[in-house]
C-alpha cells in the first residue's frame, strides 16, 4: 500500500505540465484519509481482519512491554557500567518510543484504542484512550526525546566519570519521557494529575543536572515552584467538575460544560496549562530553566513539554460546549501579546539558551493564534476557521518541537565546545565548527517561518485562517483579526532581527575573545539526531498536504466527539488548502531551482575572473580588531531603546567624580529586565512576603509549640463536635 | 508572464529616470538613462575581491537576495492576467520570500566582521520589520474588500466607484511608495548619495561586496522598485484591456520614478532616531484604509 502512495507521488509530478493535476492530488488526498500510512498500522490492519481480539489487546500489551522495559532498565542503570549507561538509555528510550508510537500510528490512521487498566481501590479503573490528539503529542514527544537522549549521550560525554550523577539522569530522563506519553494517555482527572505531577518532579530534576550551580539550583526551585502552582490550578478545575458531575473522568468534562458556565473553568484550566505553555504573564520559568537545564533537557522541554500545556488546552476545548467566541479572542489577543513579548525579550538578550527560551514563548503565542482562530471557528459555524485554526495550531507544534529542540541542541554544541552562553564573547564558529552553523541557520530560517522551510507551512495555515476569518460580519473580530495579521507579521519580522542577531554574532564575523580552548565540530554522536530532524523539517516543508491531511483527520475526529455545533464539520473544506499547500512546496522548490540557476551563472562567469582575497574594509581605517565588530547588544540596541517602556535595560558603572582628575579603569555592566518578572510577579510575592512575615512566630522552630499546635488541633476538632459545629 | 517582462523593462529604466529626475532638479544634465544597467552590466565582467573573514554565506547572500527578488516578481501579476505562481495567499508568500532574500543579505554583512555593515544590518533588519505590518494590514483590508486572497483576484476586483475608494487608492498608493523606499533605503529613510560610510542602511551593508555580486545586489534593487511599481500599477488598470493597460504601466512606472526623483531632492534625509516613528506611521495610515474599508463595506452602523 505504502508503495503505491509512493507511485502516485510520481504521477503528480508528471502531471504538472499535462494538467491533470487536481485529479491526482485529490486521489492522493483521499488515500491518505481512508488509508493508514506506514507498514506498522498496515500489519494492525492485518491483525485486525484475521484476529481481532488480538487485535484489542494489543495496546495493552505494548503498555506493559513498556513498563517492564523501564523497569528492567532502571534496575539494570545501576549495575552496568557507566560507559554502557547511554547505550541503556537510549536503547530503553527507543523502545519506548517505538511501544507508544504503534497505537499512536493507529490511532492517527483512525483507529482509536480505548481501553483501560486497575489502578487500586482509589482509583479504580482508569480509562486509557488513544485518540488522533493524542497520538499527534505522543509522536511528537517519541521524535524529540529519542533524538533528545541520543544527543545527550554526545553532550554529556566529559561527565563519564560521574557515574551516580549519570545513572539518574538517565532513569529520570526515560521516566520523564515515559510520563510525558502517559500524560496524553490518560482520561481521569486524577491520574493525569499523577502522570503530570512526575513529568513536573522528573524535568526538574533534569534540570539541576548541573546542582552545585546555584543559579542552576536557583532556577531549578523557580521552575518546581510555578509547576506546583500550575497543579494547584488543575486540581481546583478537576475537583469542581468532579463536585458537580461526580466523576474524575474526562468525559465528565461534557456534562459539566453543557450545564455550568463554560468561561470560568476554562479559565482556571487555561491558568494551569498556561503555566506549562508558558503564556504571558505566565511564562517566568522557561528564561529561567531553559538555560539553566543541559541542552539536551532544555531541547526536550522547549520542544515537548511546554506543548504539553497546549495539548492539554486543546483537550479541554475539545469539551466546551458555549462562549466559543468569548473564549477565542480572549486566547487570540493573550496570544498576540505573548508572541510580541517573547520575540521582543529574545531580541535584546545575549544568552543565546535565554534568547531560545523567549523565542519559544513567542511561538507559543503563534500556536495560541491558531488555538483562538479554531475556537472562533467553532463558535460562528465555520469549519475552514476551524480546520484551519487548530490545524495551523498543531502543525506549529510539530514544526517548532522540531526546528526548536535542534536550535537547542545546536546551541548546546556551541555551548560544549567554548563554556559560555554568552554571545558577546563568541563569533566566527561558522569556521570552527561549520556543521553545527549550517544546522543552526537551517533553524534560524525555519523558525522565522521563511520558506523554503517548514516554519512557513503552518505560519501560512495560521494566516489562511486569519484571512478566512475576516468574511464574518462581526466588526469586533474582524478588527482583532486584522490586528493579529499585523501582530504575526511584526512577529515574523522581529524574529528575522532575533535570529540574524544570533546567528550573525554567534557565528559569523571573526572571534572576539580568545577562548581557553580552541572550539571544533561536535561529534556525530551529537550531529546526527539533528540531521535527522532537518530530514522531517524538508518532508514537512515538500509534503506539507500530506501532514495537513494528518491534522485534519484528527481535527474532525475531535470535532466528531465532542462538540455537537460540529455536526456538519466535513474535513474535506480543507481541501482546497491541501492543494495549495502541495503548490506552495512546488514553488518553494523552484525558488530553490532559481537560487540554484543564478549560482551555476555566477560560477562560470566568475571562473575566468581573478578573485582577490583582502582584508574586510575598514573605511580607511587601518587597526581594526576584532573587539571592534559590531556586537549582538548594539546590534539590538535600536529596537531596545523604541520598546524601552517594556524592556527594561539595568546599567551599572560609577560615574565620574567631581574631583577625579585622573580616572581610573572602570567597569561599565548592562543587562535586561523581564517587564512582567519584574514589575509584576516579584512585587506580588515581596507583598506576600510582607504579610507572611507576620506569621512568622508560628514558625518558631520550638518542638515544643508544634506539639502544642497539634493538641490545640484535637481539642479544637474535640469542642466542635461536642458542640455539633462540625460532623 | 507579462507582468514578469513587464516588470523587467521597467526595472531596466527605472532608476535611470531616477537619477535623471534628480539631476535635472539639481540643474545638472546628468547621466543617461541606461548608465545604471551599463553600471551592472560592467560589473558582471568585473573579478571580485573578498574579505578573509568572510564564509560561504556572503558569497551565497547576494544570489539569494536577487533570485527572491525574481521570485516575488514571479507573484506579480498585470490586470486580468495572472502572474506566473498565483494562489490563495500569495501575498504571504511574496513577503516571506522577500523575507529571505533580506535575511541573507542582512547576515551576509554581519560575515564581514565590520562595525559598519554591522550597524547597516541592524538598522535594515529594523526598519524592515517596522514596515511589515503596514504591508500585511494593506493587504489583509483589499482581501476584506474584496473577499479574494491572491493578488491577481484582489486587484483584478478593487472597483474604484466611490470617493472613498478613492481615496484608499491613494493612501494605498503612499504606503506602497514609503514601502518601496524603506526596502530600498532611499530618502527620506537613508540617502544612497551620501559618501558611503555615511550612508547608513543598504549601500553600507555592501560595502565588501564588488564584481558579479554588488552587479546583482544593484540589480536585485533596481528590480525592486520595479515590482512596488508594478503591484501599485495594479491598483488602478484593473480590467482595463491590454493595449491601454500597457502603455497605462508605463506611464504610471515612469510618473512613480520621476515622484521619488523629486522627494529625493527636495526632501532631506530624516535623522536616524527620527526613522522608526515615521515607518510606524506607515502601519496608522494602513489603519486608516482598513477604516475606509470598513465604511465602504457598510459595517460601521
Amino acid at each position: 500500500m505504502s508503495a503505491q502512495l509512493i507511485i502516485n507521488v510520481h504521477i503528480v509530478k508528471n502531471d504538472l505540465q499535462t494538467g491533470k493535476w487536481q485529479k491526482t492530488m485529490e486521489l492522493i488526498y483521499l488515500r491518505i484519509e481512508n488509508t493508514t500510512y506506514f507498514l506498522i498500522p498496515l500489519l494492525c490492519k492485518i491483525l485486525h481482519d484475521n484476529f481481532p481480539g488480538l487485535y484489542m489487546t494489543n495496546a495493552i500489551i505494548l503498555m506493559y512491554v513498556s513498563w517492564a522495559t523501564t523497569i528492567l532498565a532502571v534496575v539494570l542503570m545501576c549495575f552496568i557500567p557507566s560507559a554502557k549507561k547511554s547505550i541503556l538509555a537510549i536503547v530503553t528510550v527507543i523502545i519506548n518510543a517505538i511501544v507508544t508510537s504503534i497505537p499512536a500510528i493507529q490511532a492517527l490512521g483512525g483507529a482509536t484504542s480505548d481501553f483501560s487498566f486497575y489502578a487500586g481501590t482509589f482509583l479504580g479503573d482508569v480509562p486509557i484512550r488513544i485518540d488522533g490528539l493524542s497520538a499527534w503529542f505522543i509522536l511528537i514527544i517519541n521524535f524529540t526525546s529519542v533524538t533528545g537522549i541520543i544527543y545527550g549521550t554526545g553532550y554529556l560525554k566529559a561527565y563519564k566519570n560521574t557515574a551516580s550523577k549519570l545513572s539518574l539522569h538517565w532513569v529520570l530522563f526515560i521516566l520523564f519521557h515515559l510520563s510525558m506519553v502517559w500524560v496524553t494517555l490518560l482520561q481521569n482527572g486524577f491520574a493525569f494529575l499523577i502522570a503530570w505531577e512526575i513529568m513536573s518532579l522528573t524535568s526538574m530534576l533534569l534540570v539541576i543536572f548541573d546542582g552545585h550551580n546555584t543559579k542552576t539550583l536557583q532556577a531549578g526551585i523557580n521552575y518546581f515552584v510555578q509547576m506546583h502552582i500550575s497543579i494547584v490550578f488543575l486540581t481546583i478545575g478537576f475537583l469542581w467538575v468532579y463536585l458537580e458531575t461526580g466523576s474524575f473522568g474526562f468525559d465528565a468534562f461534557q456534562t459539566f460544560f453543557a450545564s455550568n458556565n463554560n468561561l470560568w473553568l476554562f479559565i482556571i484550566f487555561f491558568v494551569g496549562f498556561g503555566l506549562k505553555a508558558g503564556f504571558i504573564p505566565l511564562h517566568s520559568w522557561l528564561p529561567l530553566a531553559h538555560p539553566a537545564a543541559p541542552s539536551h533537557v532544555s531541547g526536550v522541554m522547549s520542544g515537548v513539554i511546554v506543548k504539553l500545556g497546549i495539548y492539554g488546552l486543546i483537550r479541554v476545548i475539545s469539551y466546551v460546549q458555549s462562549d466559543f467566541i468569548l473564549l477565542g479572542e480572549i486566547i487570540i489577543s493573550i496570544s498576540i501579546l505573548t508572541g510580541l513579548y517573547g520575540i521582543l525579550n529574545a531580541a535584546i538578550h545575549r544568552d543565546f539558551k535565554k534568547m531560545l527560551a523567549y523565542c519559544t514563548i513567542e511561538n507559543i503565542g503563534i500556536i495560541g493564534i491558531g488555538i483562538g482562530l479554531g475556537m472562533i471557528g467553532l463558535g460562528s459555524n465555520s469549519p475552514l476557521l476551524y480546520y484551519l485554526g487548530f490545524g495551523g495550531a498543531l502543525l506549529h507544534v510539530l514544526n517548532h518541537s522540531l526546528f526548536k529542540s535542534m536550535l537547542f541542541f545546536a546551541a548546546g554544541s556551541v555551548y560544549q565546545q567554548t563554556h559560555t552562553r554568552d554571545m558577546e564573547r563568541l563569533g566566527g564558529l561558522i569556521k570552527n565548527m561549520p556543521q553545527t552553523a549550517i544546522i543552526f541557520l537551517i533553524g534560524a530560517i525555519a523558525i522565522a517561518g521563511i520558506p523554503p522551510f517548514n516554519g512557513f507551512v503552518s505560519e501560512f495555515v495560521i494566516y489562511s485562517g486569519l484571512i478566512e476569518g475576516l468574511k464574518s460580519d462581526n466588526i469586533n473580530l474582524i478588527s482583532l483579526l486584522i490586528l493579529s495579521f499585523a501582530g504575526l507579521s511584526l512577529i515574523g519580522g522581529l524574529s528575522i532581527l532575533t535570529f540574524t542577531k544570533s546567528f550573525g554574532t554567534l557565528f559569523l564575523g571573526n572571534q572576539r575573545e580568545t577562548l581557553p580552548h580552541q572550539p571544533h565540530e561536535v561529534s556525530r554522536i551529537m550531529l546526527f539526531p539533528q540531521y535527522l530532524i532537518i530530514a522531517v523539517m524538508l518532508s514537512i516543508a515538500f509534503v506539507p498536504q500530506w501532514y495537513l491531511a494528518i491534522v485534519g483527520n484528527l481535527l474532525s475526529g475531535m470535532a466528531l466527539v465532542s462538540h455537537p455545533i460540529a455536526e456538519g464539520f466535513e474535513v474535506s473544506s480543507l481541501a482546497v488548502y491541501s492543494k495549495t499547500l502541495s503548490h506552495i512546496s512546488l514553488y518553494s522548490l523552484l525558488f530553490i531551482a532559481v537560487i540554484g540557476l543564478f549560482w551555476m551563472i555566477r560560477h562560470y562567469s566568475q571562473k575566468s575572473k581573478s578573485i582577490i582575497v583582502g582584508n574586510t574594509w575598514g573605511c580607511a581605517y587601518v587597526a581594526p580588531n576584532n573587539r571592534m565588530q559590531y556586537t549582538g547588544k548594539s546590534y539590538s540596541k535600536p529596537l531596545g531603546k523604541m520598546f524601552s517602556f517594556m524592556l527594561i535595560e539595568k546599567k551599572r558603572y560609577p560615574e565620574i567624580m567631581a574631583g577625579e582628575i585622573f580616572p581610573q579603569p572602570r567597569k561599565y555592566s548592562s543587562h535586561y529586565l523581564d517587564f512582567i518578572e519584574h514589575y509584576l510577579i516579584d512585587n506580588a510575592i515581596r507583598l506576600l512576603l510582607t504579610i507572611v512575615n507576620y506569621f512568622k512566630f508560628i514558625q518558631n522552630g520550638r518542638v515544643q509549640s508544634y506539639v502544642m499546635y497539634g493538641i490545640v488541633f484535637i481539642l479544637t476538632i474535640f469542642i466542635l463536635t461536642l458542640l455539633n459545629l462540625v460532623k | 508572464m507579462l507582468s514578469f517582462i513587464l516588470i523587467l523593462i521597467a526595472g531596466a529604466f527605472f532608476t535611470g529616470i531616477i537619477i535623471r529626475t534628480k539631476s535635472v532638479a539639481s540643474g545638472r544634465k546628468g547621466p543617461g538613462i541606461l548608465q545604471p544597467i551599463n553600471d551592472v552590466v560592467r560589473l558582471f565582467k568585473k573579478g571580485a575581491v573578498y574579505s578573509g573573514t568572510t564564509s560561504f554565506i556572503f558569497q551565497m547572500a547576494p544570489t539569494i537576495y536577487f533570485s527572491s527578488v525574481v521570485m516575488a516578481m514571479m507573484l506579480i501579476p498585470f490586470g486580468q492576467s495572472k502572474g506566473l505562481i498565483s494562489f490563495n495567499g500569495d501575498f504571504v508568500f511574496f513577503a516571506y520570500v522577500l523575507a529571505l532574500g533580506k535575511f541573507f543579505s542582512i547576515i551576509s554583512a554581519m560575515d564581514t566582521g565590520s562595525s559598519f555593515e554591522g550597524m547597516g544590518a541592524s538598522r535594515e533588519s529594523l526598519y524592515s520589520l517596522l514596515a511589515e505590518p503596514a504591508f500585511f494590514i494593506l493587504m489583509g483590508s483589499f482581501a476584506l474588500l474584496t473577499g479574494y486572497t491572491s493578488f491577481q483576484e484582489m486587484f483584478a476586483a478593487l472597483h474604484l466607484g466611490s470617493y472613498i475608494s478613492y481615496a484608499i487608492a491613494i493612501l494605498a498608493t503612499f504606503v506602497l511608495v514609503m514601502i518601496a523606499m524603506i526596502e530600498n533605503s532611499r530618502m527620506p529613510i537613508d540617502d544612497p548619495k551620501t559618501h558611503l560610510e555615511l550612508t547608513m542602511i543598504h549601500e553600507v551593508m555592501i560595502l565588501d561586496n564588488s564584481g558579479f555580486d554588488l552587479g546583482l545586489i544593484l540589480s536585485a534593487g533596481y528590480l525592486k522598485f520595479a515590482l512596488y511599481g508594478a503591484i501599485i500599477v495594479n491598483l488602478f488598470i484593473g480590467m482595463v484591456p491590454y493595449p491601454y493597460a500597457i502603455p497605462l504601466f508605463f506611464v504610471i512606472q515612469f510618473l512613480l520614478a520621476i515622484i521619488i526623483g523629486l522627494i529625493e531632492s527636495f526632501i532631506a534625509r530624516f535623522r536616524m532616531s527620527h526613522n522608526p516613528q515615521f515607518i510606524f506611521a506607515l502601519t496608522s495610515v494602513s489603519l486608516l484604509i482598513f477604516f475606509g474599508v470598513l465604511l465602504v463595506l457598510g459595517k460601521f452602523i
